[in-house]
């Protein structure tokens, strides 16, 4: 059995937001509303010091699928909502799940709710969740038009396209369907639906600066595999315990 | 009991709410089901269709996966040589662009007679037939009445090889001067760097691959200014091996990542470059292949003293002694100190690592350094760095365009009648080539667009435009001071806007003509150059044309035509239908659709059906082309300029400017009066010899430090399809990744030691102001700009768009302020270009 991960070489990245929109586009995640983000890839950014010598820093995040996933441990459902595949992946049954949100509250990478500061890039969660009630695409629901008969609706256009969002990433689904339902988490799934078929992880194979690497930690020959032989790296919050599998290495700022 | 779904749910609203039942589920269950294998799942199925992107000058060569006709996901061009298959982030956001909601689906007409910022057009849809009756009509009474050029058209985002079907065919065969391109609103003034010094008025490739010294000057080229995908890749690689220096007042992309950072005081560029020089020159780092060297040997350039002209032999340049004589030998670090508020010691530190890696150096000069309102020297200052360097048209240094070889489409000449001849010689509304505006592209005074004199020219003469014609430009938005334009636009009778969206400027359109968005409807070829290699993309639809839209420069143009014809107008239909013949078969087209295609087969026949065997990519028919979506040409060769074949008066790289020299006396010469004359008007401070060298003008502010205490600083989204992907949630959704800016929001950035001065905070409400106007946005205290300066990005501020663009589309209200409406409206005169960096205009910051 394989040990998926990911390395992100903060050297290489330039934060410029191309791997959470691929992301947005392959899962087909909606807008943000009450206090979710719904990005499956996000970014943490701080500005510290003090003019000239100010220095910002980003780090690109996501789900971490920990070997000890704390989501997973607490999800009360029989058999897991919530899991570890033997690749390592930590995914979801988006049928089990029953909308308790435990494990975006056992989470150490998930807020409950998102407040003004995830604006900023201070914040983030892997874990969101589409409320209760209502649509979770409300965006191509929306029947209202700008300038009556002249310009089209969010409704309109989805229907012109035949598909519930007008740019509808199909994909073959498992546990996690291309659009989820109300009262379930969603949250990263490593693109299982691609590396299951040995394609890279959509956020993976868009990064511009090819920050990203995927692949089987325990493979001696893969390239994660060398890169976390040779570099220092590093991984949020380690001291949960959670046995993160996404790494980084280098330091995103020359001047920090 | 086994917890489920339908149990979970049932209890949950038994007990009325669904938190509290956490606590006794919340035990950790490790057992076996914690481990177990997923169902099988597949990535979706579809095909990878070719395209170009547009979203900003690139124009790169890209890939949109479609699914069932619709338009999912986006990617760089496998086979292009200059993205490497990668697109930047604006790629990413076409699909939500294709699919706006708020996207202008058939053709409107306006039913308001009254026009204003804030009035309602009151639109009502109309078909093709009666907008096109109505503009063709309006044109004729122009035919008839001998006044074909208050015919005016006005370009937008056009396809490189489509636009003479439209640009360069309509107003030459109808009769009217009066077209004009928006790019002077741009980057134009950047051109004048390497134009009055190597002679190439063009913007520059950058061989990233190799070089070892990256300078990105006034520019982010990790979020702007071209071959961003390509810089993103290179970028790291060259922070691994060498040094990355930016010079930026704000902290950009490229200033967070980089190994220094020069936040110059705005628009004392032109200092710092003279600095860096003089510090080349005295430490002696210069390169000698290039730059040549003293005959003697021995280093004579020491501050302050004037040396023999004589006494140096240059090799590919010319005027090093003057240069040094006129400007450079008093440009001391500490003397630069005190203008750009940059350490002397850092100047001293940068220009070592600069000439230490010389001539594998790119001085990657951008708008930030030109697009002021004495520009070109600041340009010219900046950009030598690359002829002391010896970095020009060398490995890992600063490279002119690459080409690729495309067929022109036939002559117009004989459709062009005795009243359309006439009409092209008349005067043009932009007031280019008048004595203060010298608009000197290419060395030629008058030859350059100055577009937003446009506005400027139409309220001075109300009646000089009857007919107006305008294709994906928002210009009461996008330029300075856009009021202007509001002005002059309510006075046009017939306004036609042909455009995705009803922006800031269609509110002014009496008739609207819903466009294709062409980057996944569009059907053109597009070509640009970048990582050393030339290109040509194919641009065409991906999935299913979903509105009653059309393509403004194909399909509009040969319905417009024929509705001409119908009038009594025969030329441009006739010309259209009649010379246009299908490269391969010969085949005149028959529809607006024909006419499309037989343009991009014409245009793209020279790279897939070549007379002779090309240096570039192997193309076998077009059906391979449209397949493969690109043709790469052979990699540039280097030193394309040296040997004395650089395209200046005196073929070398000139120091000292013979070329400007012969365009300003040219145009002094024109209006009998001196060169500092024109220089003088023109609003620049040289006189005398310095006019001819690279040199520093101290920066032109409007408004008075006292009334207007912060400089101001505008800068450009790396999520910005040029101002039109305002309306995409996933542009305000990610607009933090433009370094201090805050999602769904648009903030004005100070120094929190300001903040502390004025008792603000981040998050208050702020009214900012400047003798142009003012708007009121949010503010975000930000250690990334100098106390003084107040640095806000372009983009947001839109009234009118969309719904999420606007904050309310209804009422007018703007989500956010729009920069130029506190950007006076000035120019750099020799180029033409409006100013909008640099510093130029200072506003007050207040609690709104």
């Amino acid at each position: 059995m394989a040990r998926l991960g990911m390395v992100i070489d903060l050297q290489r990245c330039v934060s410029c937001g191309a791997c959470a929109l691929a992301c947005k586009a392959e899962n087909n995640t909606r807008n943000r509303a009450e206090g979710q983000s719904f990005n499956w890839a996000d970014f943490l950014m701080k500005t510290g010091g003090t003019f000239p010598d100010a220095v910002h820093v980003v780090m690109p995040v996501l789900c971490n699928h920990c070997t000890d996933a704390p989501c997973v441990a607490v999800c009360p459902v029989s058999p897991k909502a919530i899991f570890k595949t033997p690749d390592g992946i930590t995914m979801y049954d988006n049928e089990r799940c029953i909308g308790c949100r435990l494990c975006q509250r056992a989470c150490p990478y998930s807020n409950f709710e998102l407040g003004e500061t995830s604006l900023d890039g201070e914040a983030y969660s892997v874990l969101s969740f589409n409320p209760w009630q209502g649509d979770t695409q409300p965006q191509w629901t929306d029947k209202s038009e700008m300038i009556p008969g002249g310009t089209s609706s969010g409704a309109e256009t989805a229907k012109m396209t035949a598909a519930a969002i007008p740019a509808l990433n199909q994909y073959a689904e498992g546990e996690v369907k291309a659009i989820r339902k109300a009262g379930v988490i969603e949250k990263c799934t490593l693109c299982y639906h691609r590396v299951s078929n040995g394609l890279q992880p959509a956020c993976v194979e868009v990064c511009p600066a090819k920050a990203r690497i995927f692949g089987d930690q325990d493979d001696p020959n893969s390239e994660i595999a060398k890169i976390l032989k040779a570099e220092k790296s590093f991984r949020l919050q380690e001291e949960k315990g959670t046995k993160p599998n996404v790494h980084y290495i280098h330091k995103y700022s020359a001047r920090a | 009991m086994k917890l489920t779904r339908r149990a979970f749910i049932q209890a949950s609203f038994a007990t009325g709410g669904l938190l509290v039942v956490g606590t006794p589920l919340a035990q950790p269950v490790t057992n076996a089901m914690a481990l177990r294998k997923a169902k099988p799942a597949g990535p979706a199925k579809g095909e990878w269709v070719s395209t170009a992107c547009q979203g900003c000058t690139q124009w790169c060569a890209i890939q949109i996966f479609v699914q069932n006709g619709r338009a999912v996901r986006v990617r760089g061009n496998p086979l292009s040589k200059t993205n490497h298959g990668y697109v930047c982030p604006r790629g990413h956001l076409i699909p939500q662009q294709t699919y706006d909601p708020d996207r202008i689906k058939v053709p409107m007409k306006r039913t308001n007679p009254q026009k204003g910022r804030g009035i309602d057009p009151k639109f009502v849809p109309i078909s093709w037939d009666e907008a096109l009756d109505t503009i063709a009509d309006r044109m004729m009474e122009l035919r008839k009445n001998n006044e074909t050029h208050r015919l005016v058209y006005l370009r937008g985002r056009y396809s490189p090889t489509s636009t003479e079907l439209l640009y360069g065919t309509l107003p030459k065969i109808f009769g009217s001067p009066n077209y004009f391109s928006h790019s002077a609103i741009c980057a134009e003034a950047e051109k004048m760097g390497p134009g009055f010094t190597q002679g190439y008025f063009g913007y520059r490739d950058y061989d990233l691959a190799n070089t070892n010294c990256l300078v990105a000057w006034g520019t982010d080229p990790l979020a702007s200014n071209r071959i961003v995908p390509n810089t993103i890749r290179r970028f790291g690689e060259i922070l691994a091996r060498g040094t990355v220096i930016a010079v930026d007042p704000r902290m950009s992309n490229a200033a967070a990542k980089a190994h220094e950072w020069l936040p110059v005081k705005p628009g004392t560029d032109g200092a710092l470059a003279g600095a860096i020089a003089h510090v080349l020159l005295t430490e002696a780092l210069w390169n000698r292949e290039f730059v040549g060297d003293f005959k003697e040997g021995k280093n004579l350039f020491v501050a302050g003293q004037m040396i023999d002209e004589a006494a140096f032999a240059e090799k590919e340049t010319h005027g090093l002694a003057k240069w040094w004589n006129v400007e450079l030998k008093d440009r001391t670090p500490a003397w630069a100190e005190n203008e750009t508020l940059i350490p002397a010691g850092q100047i001293v530190r940068v220009a070592r690592a600069m000439g230490k890696a010389a001539p594998k150096v790119a001085v990657w000069m951008g708008p930030g350094v030109a697009m002021t309102p004495r520009g070109t020297y600041a340009a010219m200052a900046v950009h030598a760095l690359n002829g002391l360097l010896g970095s020009i048209d060398v490995e890992g240094g600063t490279l002119q365009s690459s080409g690729v070889p495309l067929g022109k489409f036939p002559s117009a000449d004989a459709y062009v009648d005795d009243v359309a001849k006439a009409a092209s010689k008349l005067k043009k509304l932009d007031g280019r080539g008048a004595k203060d505006m010298p608009a000197m592209m290419n060395a030629r005074p008058g030859s350059g667009v100055v577009t937003n004199n446009v506005a400027n020219g139409m309220l001075k003469d109300p009646g000089a435009v009857k007919v107006l014609l305008a294709s994906w430009n928002n210009f009461s938005f996008s330029t300075t001071d856009p009021s202007r334009w509001d002005r002059a636009l309510a006075k046009v009778p017939l306004f036609v806007h042909m455009v995705t969206n009803a922006s800031e400027m269609t509110q002014f359109a009496d008739v609207v003509l819903p466009a294709t968005f062409n980057s996944s409807e569009g059907y053109s070829i597009v070509t640009n150059m970048g990582n050393t290699y030339g290109y040509a993309t194919i641009q065409q639809p991906v999935g299913k044309r979903l509105w009653d839209v059309k393509q403004e420069e194909t399909e509009v143009v040969w319905l417009l035509a024929e509705k001409l014809k119908a009038k009594g107008f025969p030329n441009l239909f006739d010309y259209y239908s009649k010379e246009f013949k299908d490269p391969e078969i010969g085949k005149t087209p028959a529809n607006e659709k024909e006419f499309t295609e037989i343009a991009a087969r014409i245009s793209s026949a020279p790279m897939w059906m070549p007379k002779e065997p090309l240096k570039g990519d192997k193309i076998e028919g077009w059906a391979d082309f449209r397949k493969k979506g690109i043709y790469n040409s052979a990699k540039y060769s280097y030193k394309k300029g040296w040997g004395g074949k650089f395209n200046t008066a005196t073929k070398k790289f000139e120091f000292y400017s013979e070329t400007a020299k012969k365009g300003l006396a040219e145009h002094a010469k024109k209006y009998e009066t001196t060169i500092d004359d024109i220089l003088a008007v023109s609003g620049y401070v040289a006189r005398g010899e310095l006019a001819f060298v690279p040199h520093y003008e101290p920066p032109k502010r409007h408004g008075s430090p006292q009334e207007y205490p912060f400089t101001f600083i505008d800068y450009k989204s790396r999520l910005n399809r040029e101002g039109r992907s305002q309306n995409l949630p996933w542009y305000q959704e990610f607009k933090k990744v433009d370094p201090g800016d805050v999602s769904w929001n648009d903030v004005l950035k100070i120094n929190p030691a300001d903040g502390a001065k004025l008792g603000l905070k981040t998050g208050d409400t702020v009214r900012v102001t400047s003798v142009a106007g003012s708007i009121v946005t949010r503010l975000k205290l930000w250690e990334g700009v100098r106390p003084g300066t107040a640095a806000k990005c372009y983009g947001q501020g839109h009234w009118a768009y969309g719904r999420v663009a606007a904050r309310d589309y209804a009422k007018a209200a703007p989500r956010g302020g729009n920069n130029n409406e506190i950007l006076v409206d000035d120019y750099d005169r020799l180029s033409g270009s409006t100013a909008r960096n640099g510093g130029f205009v200072g506003v007050k910051v207040a609690k709104a």
